[in-house]
């Protein structure tokens, strides 16, 4: 069985970062990606076969799209898409990860691990948030950047992140119709905040530049962007039909919620590495030292998972994570030098990023209530009322997990655990994760069983554009 | 009365004695069913086990004594949704033990043989008469012996009953509650229970360790052995089905077990080991989660693919591990320690499908009422058998 020196698993920015500096040095890389083709849910790059004019033209996608480029024109790079890494577990001196795909499972075996797995949108239970029809703002937005296909005819799009605007913008120009946008806070949440922190806010005039477009569009368009208007339902019979706020009722087929962003953790904390709960969204973001190495013996993170903090950042960790896997393989003279100046940059990027949650902060909007039949787990239909039962009697979340099935279905509790946490925090009065969360179990996504029955591994002289298996 | 454990033996047992009078406290170190009793399958199996059939004639002779002590539980099954006053998702729709080989297929016959003549009702089928009961099987199955009384129960369901029983006939639950020490005083004990840092000194007249893989640390607190070896077993559950597989299946030759769960995860298990993990001192640590090993994943559901071929195309929605504990002579540790007379014990193995009668024939020991039916029916299981062990101890 081949060896990888190094197993990535995410090929967004962080994991295409680290890759690419990784195999110019020398060393054999895999890269495993659920989506087709390299460039993260940032890009959702659209199939080969798509001809599409001007894709993510905007100004802030340029960073990224220069490293898919030089990604791509990287040559020896074994690229896994379309895989789910749905487990990883120590094997000899190394790690082992099962790469699922549509067919088939390989095992994936490296010396070394680098997690750069993204983030997902914030789960946010409300009356009618399972119907058909409330999506994720990510998830509209996938549909747009990777399909071209407006998943809807009229969007309401709620929350408290301002990617609510850029997503708003984007249905748009695609051609969809936008009813309104709702954004829970108050507009006087955001002044004060970006005079606190406006030497951050000036440093990253584009980004402010390609909000202020986008509302620019949406005011010429003529759609209301409110604020201080908190989404309260969704209703409707087969699918939604309407979003109501309060002393307002919206009518539309789809509603986009944007309440913030979860690190994906599963596999870090399958290997047993330190995690910290990562307020106020919520989720498990790993820990790391300076050279982005975790408290896990050869496991390396990047990017999102290290805490949600955008691209900019996950380019940044990517290549100091390369920086330090290259060190701790002996391939690098000068580590510190070549990292003087991505630290600085990074220190550059935390005073934005610290800006940015602050103004999209949903801590108010998690913490107004809920009818009790609220549904909190949707793989397995577990309401709010038989949590808070559970309640009564213990606090651990695994216990809960036992007791009310919250978290046993097919997404492995990754759209309940946060919100089961900040329940339970409420009810013990403890801070939010401070009894841990639900357990990682093998597999992180559903897998079929023939496939895990008849795995087979992956050769080493795999390249960009096939993967041989035996 | 104090009951150390708030698995199923342990508020069983509390719910036994508290119906018939007694005072009951329950200490739980951490909360109730989160170890063995609500990790395992939620297999109710009567049929003699496969790993005693591994090892030889001479255990497998013993383990039909068990099947004494399995109709006795065939009977408490049948009426434990009653008792309880809950829906326990018990269901009975009978258990096949599947064999392949000649050998295999020869070992079932004599293991039916020994079940039959121990009053067991177990039929031996051909695979024909198999795949008419359970259309599911493989052709390749060419023989099960199928005993109607097995089936499987949901055990997130059935500890929680017990506790809820246990304290609307009085008896007092302490959870986060640790024992961490157990003093001889007068004709009984003072057991002192510590919990967030504050510690409280109680007396009892009984005491019974129901403590699972845990229960040696806390014999060790009265100075005494209990032979029990922690386990860590490998489970598997895909995702939700439709109803495919109304039966618990076993395999005489390989380790497998499986059953449909009311929600409609099918459970694959059968005793594949995972990796106990080591504590500070060294010894295997019960409360460390165990490490996954991937061949018993895969030869498991390997074993599950080849007796019910649809499974392969199933997802696999998660693999677990559960830490329970066995002693030297595989066979279960119920009943009052010789040594330290007043001091019960009731761990050790199979104590999902027999943990309700053991909890109601300690219960008797320890409430002295029909005390020697319970001891003749608990013989085989007694401590005494290990008192050796505690000649230098107590």
């Amino acid at each position: 069985m081949a060896d990888f020196d190094l197993i990535v698993v995410g090929g967004g920015p962080a994991g295409m970062a680290a890759a690419r500096r990784v195999r110019e040095k020398g060393l054999s890389v895999a890269v495993i990606d659920e989506q087709q083709r390299p460039g993260g849910q940032i890009l959702r790059q659209p199939p080969a076969v798509f001809r599409v004019a001007g894709w993510l033209a905007e100004r802030s996608y340029r960073p990224v799209k220069a490293e898919l480029a030089a990604f791509e024109a990287t040559q020896g790079i074994a690229w896994l898409g379309g895989r789910s890494a749905i487990g990883a577990a120590r094997e000899g001196d190394g790690f082992v990860v099962h790469a699922a795909g549509p067919g088939d499972l390989l095992r994936v075996a490296g010396r070394r691990l680098l997690i750069a797995a993204g983030c997902y949108d914030l789960p946010v239970p409300l009356p009618g948030w399972t119907l058909p029809g409330v999506m994720s703002a990510g998830g509209v937005q996938a549909f747009l950047k990777s399909q071209q296909i407006v998943p809807g005819d009229r969007f309401v799009l709620a929350g408290t992140h301002p990617l609510m605007l850029i997503v708003a913008a984007q249905i748009i120009a695609a051609g969809g119709e936008v009813a309104v946008v709702a954004f829970d806070q108050p507009r006087s949440r955001f002044l004060p905040i970006i005079a606190r922190r406006w030497t951050s806010a000036l440093r990253h005039v584009g980004t402010f530049a390609a909000a202020a477009g986008a509302l620019r569009l949406l005011r010429r368009r003529g759609v209301p962007v409110r604020f201080g208007l908190p989404l309260r339902s969704a209703h409707g019979v087969a699918s939604v039909e309407e979003a109501r706020f309060d002393g307002a009722t919206v009518a539309c087929d789809r509603i986009a919620l944007c309440y913030g962003f979860v690190s994906q953790s599963d596999l870090p904390r399958m290997l047993g590495a330190g995690v910290a709960w990562a307020g106020p969204a919520g989720g498990w973001r790993t820990l790391h030292d300076d050279w982005m190495a975790t408290d896990a013996e050869g496991l390396w993170i990047a990017g999102e998972t290290s805490g949600v903090a955008g691209a900019a950042v996950a380019l940044e960790e990517g290549r100091l994570a390369a920086l330090g896997i290259l060190r701790a393989a002996g391939r690098i003279d000068d580590a510190e030098g070549a990292a003087a100046p991505i630290r600085r940059r990074l220190a550059g990027l935390r005073g934005f990023t610290e800006l940015l949650a602050a103004v999209g902060d949903p801590t108010e909007a998690l913490a107004r209530p809920n009818p009790p039949e609220t549904i909190v787990c949707r793989c397995e239909d577990v309401t709010q009322g038989a949590i808070a039962a559970a309640l009564a009697d213990q606090h651990a979340p695994n216990a809960i997990k036992l007791a009310t099935r919250c978290g046993m279905g097919l997404c492995q509790g990754r759209s309940c655990e946060a919100t089961l946490l900040r329940q339970i925090a409420r009810a013990s009065g403890e801070p939010e994760g401070a009894r841990g969360g639900f357990t990682a179990r093998f597999p992180i996504r559903p897998a079929r069983i023939g496939d895990l029955i008849e795995s087979g591994t992956v050769a080493i002289e795999a390249t960009n554009s096939s993967v041989h298996a035996d | 009365m104090i009951v150390i454990g708030a698995g199923l033996v342990g508020s069983a047992a509390a719910w036994h004695c508290a119906r018939a009078g007694a005072s009951v406290l329950i200490a739980e170190a951490g909360h109730p069913n989160i170890g063995a009793s609500g990790q395992n399958a939620g297999s109710l199996h009567f049929q003699i086990e496969r790993r005693f059939l591994e090892n030889g004639e001479r255990l497998a002779e013993e383990a039909a004594r068990i099947t004494a002590i399995s109709r006795i539980a065939i009977a408490d099954w049948a009426g434990l949704e009653t008792a309880l006053g809950e829906d326990l998702h018990v269901r009975r729709d009978g258990g096949l033990m599947v064999a392949e080989t000649a050998a295999e297929v020869a070992l079932l016959e004599r293991k039916v043989a020994r079940e039959q003549a121990a009053g067991l009702g177990t039929r031996l089928l051909d695979g024909d008469e198999a795949r008419r009961i359970a259309p599911y099987l493989a052709e390749g199955i060419a023989a099960a012996g199928f005993l109607a009384d097995e089936g499987h129960a949901d055990p997130r369901a059935v500890t929680p009953a017990f506790v809820r029983a246990a304290e609307r006939a009085g008896a007092t639950l302490r959870t986060e509650t640790e024992a961490v020490a157990i003093a001889r005083q007068g004709g009984g004990f003072a057991v002192t229970l510590r919990h967030t840092g504050r510690e409280e000194t109680i007396r009892a007249a009984r005491l019974l360790i129901a403590a699972g893989a845990w229960s040696p640390q806390v014999a060790m607190l009265a100075n005494l052995h209990l032979p029990l070896f922690p386990v860590a077993l490998t489970m598997n559950a895909t995702e939700r089905v439709a109803p495919l597989l109304p039966h618990l299946v076993q395999h005489v030759g390989r380790r497998l077990s499986m059953k449909q769960t009311h929600a409609g995860n099918i459970l694959i298990g059968g005793g594949w080991p995972s990796r106990l993990r080591r504590g500070t001192g060294g010894a295997f640590d019960p409360a460390l989660r165990p490490e996954p090993i991937e061949t018993s994943r895969t030869e498991n559901l390997r074993a599950a693919a080849a007796t019910v071929p649809a499974v392969a195309d199933m997802n696999l929605l998660r693999s677990w591990t559960g830490v329970t504990a066995i002693t030297a002579d595989q066979l279960p540790l119920v009943g009052e320690v010789p040594r330290m007379p007043g001091l019960f014990v009731a761990a050790g193995g199979s104590a999902f499908t027999l943990g309700p009668t053991f909890a109601r024939l300690v219960a008797r020991q320890m409430l002295e009422q029909d005390r020697a039916e319970a001891d003749e029916a608990l013989a085989m299981l007694s401590p005494a058998r290990f008192e050796h062990l505690n000649g230098f101890m107590g």
